[in-house]
């Protein structure tokens, strides 16, 4: 059971001392109870209430860290079964497929692609995020090479895939400090990779067949002190992958089993030869509970598709997602171009300059900062108000682009026109449509 | 220890209901479970994929979505029979995107016109959509009910703006509604409502949820019809038992990056195979999400999916 | 029922159905058992024996058992002396009536081929068109389900003249109704009237004219009987769900003009059986007492030009006004437009001179609906840049109407105004301010539209809470003043009535879910004395959407058992509160920020906190910028808390409901409130001081500090310590 603000408020110091980054304890307790902030943030803490806050802040599925820097990769920690209960909170590593057999240029491809295929959106940079190198051949030191090549060429978190220990430690060593993901441990060589991962801090998957043998063996390893584990139910089927997925969700979070309190990786690449298929697969294991998806191949008309599921599955649903304010131009505008205004939730603005777009109309888009709200809602909470919108749009510079005084506000707005012309002085201010669809239609009837 | 794994109680089912000719009749909904959560209940009848059709051809699409269907474009029947004999759409859904008064403005006869030769070309249950403009298809879609009476067509959106007059048409000719709500699970449950105080009968009743595409809101109707789908079947909330329709394929196609030549955005790669994935990845989280018919429009993307379903279906 | 006309309604059954028997027998003597028998190109056979008994008539032979039901329902003869005859024996004797003359009729079909059209419209000279075939009802019936139709008057005979004819018919047309037109009297149907006075009749302009005797009244309840089956999924047989589904759908009301017979009598009983009531322009005797219709049964004596008016009201139908009629462009995107002083034609209110606006309610036969009437000089009376003094009196009355429903309609009038370009509209009550442009004057806006546009706008969003409204606008400076006194008196009233409700007396709260789109297991539940976060709903305007919008978003919560009178908590509301939240939560109290307080969305007009350090609570609102002694500032908070959670420590409410009685009272109420934005305690000094007074604490307000005492805990405690701020000496906060 979660602990309210209050009753970690209760815990802490008390003294309202501002070191942990926020001015009051009342605020760092919400904080704390939101999974905002770290407990370790706050210098005063009690032993005796780190220990109780540490145990009622246990997340039940463990939140795993891979790689080092910037490229460090979080995932697990999840705490809904549904988006919309909370949020899914880290976003499940995307992580392409080198072996030790295949060409160098196949090797070389998929390296390039990792680091060239990444996309600007909302101010988010959506890529692939590991690169999992497996031994095929067994040999140990194509293993080293081949991991040392990855390392060297890319910044990217490493996964080590080979069920033999000796070939696993030449691959860690040629990972350097890099904390790459060991895969995996099963059955047989449960104890050597026990050791290697424990020797070397570098968190351990764990690969059973089925989820009796996965529980078995995560209980073993948690007793030898692991505890960052990745669980491989062994399922290459797509219905029984997605039951395990669920029913690990499941066990974890609503029995709180620990045994399948971790992160899961999942393998679209040995579901299928086809790297479509592979892709629809990709983005089941995004919907449901993956934690890692390794794919065989980055190709931008795949993996893009999948990096959209992935962004739009994880969005945060209280959290809206928001653009950056500012002019946008659309179609090339001049000076007699139409100036719109509108709001920087994300979805509105790429639903009207899609429109604007359509018109074949050069417009000039002033995205306004709503903080993320839409127009209707921004405008009930005060946020697209005529002196708010006003003071955008004399700051945003979209004044000297244009040589005409008119500024166009969405339909749904129209009631804050009287105190926009108010605070803009000369210019005149005109209600546009109140459906994006309608955009078109009206651009289409523009006067300078 | 050996984990118990916790099985969901479901106390509701999705209602069961029949499309199309009566002597044919193609059935939808009847599920038990979560979407493809087979360890626990039933989907009786597999989710059917509605391929679209235009009522004029269509501008300014992207050429791997006009491809397939070049030779068929100024030909709405021949369309619906393409889709029905070569690509094996269980369903075809009409989009009379050119009665939009901001588009063509068609008239309702033209729409009447269209739909009975489509109508007249298949044997599969026909979808009719409106061009989501309340007046224009209110109008329009009262002269399809009319002209098309006893063809027992789906038609749509039927909105809370029209729902007396788009109701009471499809009770006197036999039709079924497919009721639209911006996104809003209680503005669903309450259309569901209205329709049933107007005396529209229960088996006759769809909801389309508004969908998004990929990478442009999807989130928001993944998630109202997640929920839409919990409180159905696990929190007895009766008056949303009913399928989902979704009318996917326009969204993702209207996309930019749907359209984009591989020249103009070299990243994203081969731009017929971006816009088919673009199209099956987005049906494929609605049908994890809940839906019950997908709207379609690439054979391609229609035959992954479709193969995908199976895969999740097999024993 | 009246005695007089039971009498003379089973009198005229007992004829009606001999009638049909000799028919009947003249028919099977003519053509035998085997002859087919019905109405052309129906599915429903003889509708109304079809749907309420059951029994499908397709040949003359079927029709025996169906005189054998005519005679076991008609009731014997009435005796002078016996006062039994009640409403039920008439109806039944009714009903025998309708089975008896779709007999005649149907047998007409045989007998005379010719005898109607068969078609739309008139033809080749034929006036009488009949039954309306399958198509006719389909198409017909879509109108009275969508309610593009709302129902029908069924009229028996004729006004004294053509001209009467033309007006009757024409009122009925403007009100989307059909006519359905049968029957004679003396020797004039309304039928011809109405085409000797050049008036198209037929299907296509909704005049019927079905046929020239009164039996034609079946092919009237013959429709509306095939509706209830074609449209409501009646099975044939199921009377009851037949009869209700017209009492309750089709707003239909028989309409005898001139003498009335035993024979409409009989007619009129009959279809008081589908609550369709009778409107007679005859001194009949009346049958007021409701029962099976929704109101009267029989009203009389209507003068014909108000026959019209009294039959929709009888029938309780409600009037729809697609446009608003006024020379501007009308709609919600001309609310915030301004009209500037250089620009400004007329000013009203607004400190110049006085303007008062106010709804009152009046009763039924006060209201003429639509009238708009204005006192004093008008836009065409003034220069350019005139003041004029304005009151603005929307009366209202209906059967649903209640005083409590005033304020909602009153507080609307600042929405509809702004609507019409070239009108300004600020304030309310008695601090109104129009102003009117130039460009609307020049376009011909007059001060009397502001009545078209509340008659035509009130029925349109309001339509389902009142049934008539008239509006009286004056500019006299007396007259004004005179409203002025009135409205005051009742602004007066009505805040002491709202401010006199409590949560205890009060038995139903309303739920408000509107924000489930943002925050998904948000539940408000209003109660009298906690208005909702929003500031924009109390209990009243719940009250009033719950019956506008039955399946809205506002739903009445029988509170139910009280679980814990101090924190607020009932049995009812938790009940609700489970269902609603879609089984997030199971409870909730009403009076507390600190033990599981109500759920928060995104909307909420101030959050309140609490301030541990001075065992007190803050609160601010989202218009305050700043930091506060919580450490978050209004967004962080509302971020942190909306969303639909229950936080202990934290609460949304509205600006109002800081001073009333119940606000966080579990917890100590406003004694705790240590902190509030200076703007925010301007904004509600007055009230709150009233409140600390009831608390014993006159001075409170002066203890509370703001942001220029500190936005810290810290800094304002000396402060509450000085002040001897009463938070300070209560019990802990938190336990």
């Amino acid at each position: 059971m979660a602990l309210t603000g209050i009753q970690i408020y209760k815990l802490l110091p008390k003294t309202n001392c501002g070191e942990c980054g926020v001015p009051t304890c009342l605020a760092f307790a919400m904080s704390l109870a939101a999974g905002k902030a770290e407990l370790a943030a706050c210098p005063y803490v009690s032993e005796e209430a780190k220990a109780e806050l540490a145990d009622a802040a246990a997340p039940p599925i463990r939140a795993v860290e891979i790689g080092t820097g910037e490229r460090k990769l979080k995932i697990g920690g999840e705490t809904v079964l549904f988006r919309h209960e909370k949020t899914f909170v880290n976003r499940p590593g995307i992580a392409v497929l080198v072996t030790d057999e295949m060409r160098d240029e196949a090797v070389g491809g998929r390296l390039e692609r990792f680091k060239t295929l990444a996309y600007e959106r909302v101010g988010l940079t959506l890529q692939a995020d590991l690169v999992a190198v497996k031994s095929a051949s067994g040999d140990a030191s194509k293993f080293g090479a081949l991991t040392a090549k990855v390392k060297d060429e890319t910044e990217a978190g490493i996964i080590l895939m080979t069920e033999d220990v000796s070939v696993m430690e030449a691959g860690r060593k040629a990972c350097g400090d890099r904390k790459p993901l060991m895969y995996a441990a099963n059955k047989e060589n449960a104890d050597g990779m026990s050791a290697l991962s424990k020797e070397h801090g570098c968190p351990l998957a764990v690969k059973g067949n089925g989820l009796d043998e996965v529980s078995e063996l995560t209980t073993k390893l948690t007793e030898e002190g692991l505890h960052d584990l990745v669980i491989d139910s062994g399922a290459r089927g797509i219905r029984k992958a997605l039951e395990d997925q669920i029913f690990i969700r499941r066990g974890a979070l609503l029995k709180k089993y620990k045994p399948l309190g971790f992160p899961t990786i999942a393998f679209p690449c040995e579901m299928t030869d086809d790297l479509m298929q592979e892709s629809l697969i990709a983005s089941m294991f995004v919907a449901k509970y993956g934690g890692i998806i390794v794919l065989s191949d980055l190709q931008g008309y795949a993996l893009f598709p999948l990096l959209l599921s992935r962004m739009d599955i994880y969005t945060d649903p209280q959290r809206p997602m928001a653009t950056s304010p500012g002019v946008y131009e659309v179609g090339g505008p001049n000076e007699d171009s139409p100036v719109l205004v509108t709001c920087n939730f994300s979805l509105t603005y790429f639903i009207v300059s899609g429109e604007v777009e359509a018109s074949r109309v050069p417009a000039w888009l002033v995205v306004v900062d709503t903080e993320g709200l839409s127009v209707l809602t921004a405008w009930a909470a005060g946020k697209f108000v005529g002196d708010l919108v006003g003071t955008s749009l004399k700051k945003c510079g979209i004044m000297d682009k244009v040589g005409h005084k008119k500024v166009i506000i969405p339909g749904y707005a129209a009631a804050i026109s009287g105190d926009l012309e108010d605070e803009l002085g000369d210019w005149e201010v005109l209600v546009g449509p109140r459906e994006s669809a309608h955009i078109p239609a009206y651009l289409k009837e523009w006067q300078p | 220890m050996a984990l118990e794994i916790p099985k969901m109680s479901y106390n509701g089912v999705i209602k069961e209901i029949p499309l199309g000719k009566e002597a044919n009749p193609v059935i939808v909904g009847g599920e038990t479970s979560y979407p493809f959560y087979l360890f626990e209940g039933e989907m009786p009848h597999p989710p059917k994929i509605a391929m679209e059709v235009y009522d004029a051809p269509p501008e300014e699409w992207a050429q791997a979505a006009l491809e397939p269907f070049a030779d068929v474009i100024n030909d709405p029947a021949a369309w619906a029979q393409k889709c029905v004999s070569s690509y094996g759409a269980e369903m075809v859904a009409l989009q009379l995107a050119s009665t939009d008064p901001n588009a063509q403005d068609n008239s309702g006869e033209h729409a009447v016109e269209v739909t009975k030769k489509v109508a007249a070309a298949i044997d599969v249950p026909l979808i009719v959509l409106g061009s989501n403009n309340l007046e224009k298809d209110t109008e329009v879609l009262k002269m399809v009910a009319e002209a098309c009476a006893e063809e027992r067509l789906i038609l749509g959106p039927v909105t809370e703006g029209n729902y007396k007059a788009l109701g009471a048409a499809s009770l006197a000719y036999h039709h079924t509604i497919a009721a639209g709500t911006p996104i809003d699970i209680n503005q669903a449950k309450q259309l569901n409502i209205l329709l049933g105080n107007l005396g529209v009968p229960d088996e006759r009743i769809m909801v389309d949820p508004t969908v998004a595409s990929l990478g442009y809101g999807l989130e928001y109707c993944y998630s109202v019809m997640e929920r839409d789908r919990m409180a159905a079947l696990t929190q007895e909330d009766e008056r949303l038992q009913f399928p989902i329709v979704c009318n996917l394929a326009k969204e993702v196609w209207k996309t930019k990056e749907a359209k984009l030549t591989e020249q103009e955005a070299p990243l994203l790669g081969d731009p017929l195979k971006r816009g088919v994935l673009l199209e099956a990845m987005t049906a494929l989280l609605l049908l994890l999400a809940g839906g019950d018919i997908l709207i379609m429009r690439h054979p391609d993307a229609v035959q992954l999916v479709r193969g995908f379903m199976d895969d999740l279906m097999a024993n | 029922m009246s005695k007089i006309i039971c009498s003379a309604a089973i009198r005229g059954a007992h004829k009606i159905v001999e009638r049909a028997e000799s028919k009947y027998q003249e028919a099977m003597e003519k053509w035998g058992p085997d002859q087919e028998l019905g109405f052309p190109n129906t599915a429903y056979y003889l509708p109304i024996i079809y749907g309420i008994s059951g029994i499908a008539v397709k040949k003359l032979s079927d029709v025996k058992q169906v005189l054998e039901r005519c005679r076991s329902l008609l009731p014997a003869q009435v005796d002078e002396h016996v006062w039994l005859p009640y409403l039920a024996p008439a109806l039944e004797a009714g009903m025998a009536t309708f089975f008896a003359e779709e007999i005649i009729e149907a047998i007409r079909y045989i007998e005379s081929p010719d005898f109607y059209t068969k078609t739309e419209d008139p033809s080749n000279g034929n006036l009488w068109l009949g039954a309306a075939d399958d198509v006719i009802l389909r198409k017909r019936g879509v109108e009275f389900v969508d309610g593009t139709a709302p129902g029908f008057a069924a009229v028996l005979g004729a006004p004294p003249t053509k001209e009467i004819a033309v007006q009757i018919a024409q009122e009925l047309q403007e009100k989307n109704l059909y006519v359905f037109m049968g029957a004679e009297h003396e020797g004039r149907t309304m039928s011809e009237q109405l085409v000797e006075a050049g008036v198209q009749v037929g299907w296509g302009t909704r005049l019927v004219s079905f046929g020239p005797e009164y039996t034609a009244t079946i092919f009237a309840m013959g429709f509306a009987t095939r509706a209830a089956m074609s449209f409501g999924g009646v099975k044939p047989g199921d009377f009851k769900s037949n009869l209700l589904y017209n009492k309750d759908r089709i707003f239909a009301f028989a309409m005898p003009m001139g003498t009335v017979t035993d024979e409409w009598y009989a007619n009129a009983a009959g279809a008081i059986n589908w609550g369709f009531p009778t409107i007679a322009d005859t001194p009949i005797p009346e049958v007021l007492p409701t029962g099976i219709c929704t109101y009267e049964h029989v009203v009389s004596n209507v003068p014909h030009d108000e026959l019209v008016t009294r039959a929709i009201e009888v029938r309780g139908l409600k009037v729809t006004v697609a446009k608003v009629p006024i020379p501007v462009s009308y709609g919600p995107a001309f609310e915030g437009e301004r009209v500037r002083k250089d620009d400004l034609y007329l000013e009203c209110g607004g400190g110049k001179t006085r303007a008062v606006e106010w709804a009152t309610t009046k009763d039924m036969d006060e209201v003429e609906d639509g009238k708009i009437e204005l006192f004093g000089p008008d836009v065409d009376d003034v220069e350019p840049g005139a003041r004029l003094p304005l009151a603005i009196v929307a009366e209202v009355a209906g059967r649903k109407m209640q005083e409590d429903f005033e304020p909602i309609l009153e507080r609307q009038i600042h929405h509809f105004v702004n609507y019409a370009q070239g009108l300004m509209h600020i304030g309310q009550r008695d601090i109104a301010w129009i102003r009117m442009s130039k460009a609307a004057a020049g376009k011909g806006l007059q001060l009397k539209h502001i009545g078209d546009i509340l008659h035509a706008k009130f029925h349109q969003d309001f339509g389902a809470i009142f049934d008539k409204v008239q509006v009286k606008l004056y500019t006299e400076e007396d007259k004004v003043n005179e409203i002025l006194q009135k409205a005051r008196q009742a602004y007066g009233h009505r805040d002491t009535r709202i401010e006199g409700m409590t949560d205890e007396t009060t038995e139903t709260f309303y739920s408000c879910t509107l924000c489930q789109s943002f925050a998904p297991n948000h539940v408000c539940i209003i109660s009298p004395e906690r208005t909702g976060l929003c500031g924009a709903y109390n209990w009243m305007d719940c009250k009033a959407s719950n019956e506008i919008n039955p399946t809205g978003p506002n739903q009445p919560v029988e509170k139910g058992e009280c679980l814990d009178p101090k924190l607020g908590q009932w049995k009812g509301c938790n009940a609700f509160l489970y269902k609603a939240s879609r089984q997030a939560l199971d409870h909730y109290n009403f009076y507390t920020i600190v033990h599981d307080p109500m759920t928060t969305c995104g909307c909420c007009e101030c959050i309140a906190a609490i301030l541990p350090i001075c065992n007190g609570v803050m609160t601010v609102d989202r218009d305050y910028p700043g930091m506060t002694p919580c450490g978050m500032k209004f967004t962080t908070l509302a971020g942190t808390i909306g969303g639909g959670a229950s936080v202990p420590g934290f609460v949304g409410h509205g600006k109002y409901n800081i001073t009333q009685r119940k606000w966080i009272l579990g917890d100590g109420g406003i004694k705790r409130l240590v902190w509030m934005p200076k703007r925010l305690k301007e904004e509600i000094g007055d009230r709150l001081t009233k409140r600390a007074e009831e608390m014993g604490i006159p001075d409170l307000l002066d203890k509370i500090a703001d942001e220029t005492v500190g936005v810290t805990e810290e800094e304002i405690l000396p402060f509450l310590e000085e002040k001897g701020h009463p938070a300070l000496s209560m019990d802990p906060l938190l336990e």
